[in-house]
């Protein structure tokens, strides 16, 4: 691994730009933008190493949900015609002989798989709250568990992406 | 040296010049003084300048002040609008600039701008939030609820207002919920589910009205113009329109802005004894969860702006971020998660 990691690279930059060049900008439009940019490329170097493992736990997450989500949608009457199909469709997404599980999935496989599984938590809303979905039996517990996997979805992705405090 | 220095300074008085020549009537010998830029806000800048001029009263002088719109930001309104209703307002009992001059399609000033005379006073809202502005900014506060009873209980019929979208009582709610899940779905990078569930939870909990008022839209107290203890105007009508009052109180006292030496509580009483208008406490905590919804999608629409490229203010990059705080927020105000920080508790 090159030394200086890419974390403390940004965050040596952040610190040159405001401890060497900021002073020598005159106060206005253009040193508020450069405080701006300093701040933005201290957070990215606070947040970069934290991305994959962010990801990695948030998928984990999602798909475990969806798991019990989809054990709740086979209950559903055989008239829920889109409540099975999606069941159906959950069921293949979350197969992991599907292709989606890699030994060391990259960033951006970590991205687009979360992207995937955001796609299903809107449409699995969606379907929800369609009329002929209002008489289903687990919609509630399902409601439930959503609003509980949200709040730690929110909380996880605000231990990585919190904005950069205002410096006094 | 009258004129800020810089071409774009430069450039822009000449631009001021003939828009002057070509709006008032009689007038020679224009001069524009003392052009300086006040603000390069997120969504507008903002310049100060001094018009003279001859015309069929003698000499003139007008302190101006010029919004011109952003290329490409985080709001997408129409700036005739806002320009529209300050002038209406003028005069009305709510405090705001007079209204002056209107490009509405920017062929003369370089992007859509229009022309008010300027107020004296300070936007800045650091001391007011400071503990030793306390008292400051609890009369300020205490001002802004006078402010809203005059605004909401204008007669609005009676006036040339009649550009700003209708509503009922039953669907002011609706109409809101929709214009903001429409920008929603316009800009947002990735699917969202929360701000999805948000919407939804919107939509299944939509109050009616108890009455129809002009809403201001961006009602806090980064938008008054005071100075020592006095509100001399409102500012920044962009997101004006016809709906339910207790939207603006809502907004007032998200708690990135909110006042805390005058509470929501007190607000509320305050504005009830002035404007006789009732609050329900549930269409209170509707518009504060429309109010977290509201500013997540402000926010997305910047950072998509500068996402696409559409505008290089750096402001805008990293606004995206801001979205989780306010979706934990909407989440912990949802009634079926009450917490101590639980919006009906208003402390």
């Amino acid at each position: 691994m090159t030394k200086p990691s890419i974390g403390d690279l940004l965050a040596g930059v952040a610190a040159s730009l405001r401890e060497a060049v900021l002073p020598e900008i005159p106060a206005g439009p253009t040193r508020r933008q450069i405080q701006v940019a300093i701040s933005i490329i201290r957070r990215a170097s606070r947040a970069w190493e934290r991305v994959g493992p962010y990801l990695y736990a948030d998928n984990k997450d999602i798909e475990a949900t969806l798991h019990h989500v989809s054990a709740l949608l086979k209950r559903a009457k055989s008239d829920d015609a889109s409540l099975k199909l999606l069941g159906q469709k959950m069921l293949t997404a979350l197969d992991p002989r599907g292709g989606a599980e890699m030994e060391y999935p990259s960033p951006a496989a970590l991205s687009a798989r979360n992207v995937e599984l955001q796609g299903l938590l809107v449409e699995l809303q969606e379907t929800l709250h369609t009329p002929s979905a209002r008489d289903f039996a687990e919609r509630t517990e399902i409601v439930g568990m959503l609003r509980a996997l949200f709040r730690r979805m929110l909380a996880r992705e605000l231990e990585v992406n919190a904005p950069e405090p205002a410096r006094k | 040296m009258s004129i800020a220095p810089g071409a774009a300074a430069q450039a822009l008085a000449g631009r001021l010049h003939a828009f002057l020549a070509a709006h008032v009537d009689d007038a020679r010998d224009i001069r524009i003084e003392n052009l300086a830029p006040i603000t390069a806000g997120n969504a507008r800048q903002t310049w100060e300048f001094d018009a003279r001029w001859i015309g069929g009263e003698g000499e003139r002088k007008v302190r101006c002040v010029m919004l011109r719109k952003a290329g490409a930001g985080q709001l997408e309104t129409d700036l005739a609008i806002e320009f529209k209703t300050v002038r209406e307002l003028w005069g009305s009992g709510v405090p705001v600039a007079r209204a002056l001059w209107i490009d509405a399609e920017g062929n003369c000033l370089e992007g859509p701008s229009f022309v008010m005379e300027r107020v004296a006073g300070t936007t800045d809202l650091l001391p007011l939030l400071k503990p030793e502005g306390a008292t400051q900014s609890r009369a300020i506060a205490r001002q802004l609820a006078v402010v809203a009873a005059r605004l909401h209980t204008l007669d609005w019929r009676r006036m040339g207002v009649d550009f700003l979208l209708p509503t009922t009582p039953e669907t002011a709610a609706a109409q809101q919920t929709s214009y903001w899940e429409a920008l929603f779905l316009k800009h947002r990078m990735e699917p969202h589910p929360v701000m999805v569930a948000a919407f939804i939870w919107l939509r299944e909990h939509q109050p009616i009205a108890r009455r129809i008022s002009i809403v201001h839209g961006d009602f806090r107290l980064g938008n008054v113009l005071y100075e020592e203890d006095r509100i001399n105007a409102m500012l920044d009508w962009e997101m004006v329109h016809f709906g339910d009052p207790v939207e603006d109180l809502a907004w007032a006292y998200r708690s990135l802005w909110s006042p805390q030496s005058f509470s929501l509580d007190e607000f509320v009483r305050r504005y009830t004894e002035l404007s006789g208008i009732q609050v329900d406490p549930e269409t209170l905590l509707f518009y504060r969860l429309l109010g977290e919804v509201k500013h997540s999608i402000i926010s997305l629409t910047g950072a998509r702006s500068f996402a696409d490229g559409r505008t290089r203010n750096l402001f805008l990059a990293d606004r995206a971020s801001t979205i989780t705080a306010y979706l934990q927020q909407f989440l912990e105000w949802l009634p079926e998660y009450k917490t101590k920080d639980e919006p009906g508790n208003q402390s």
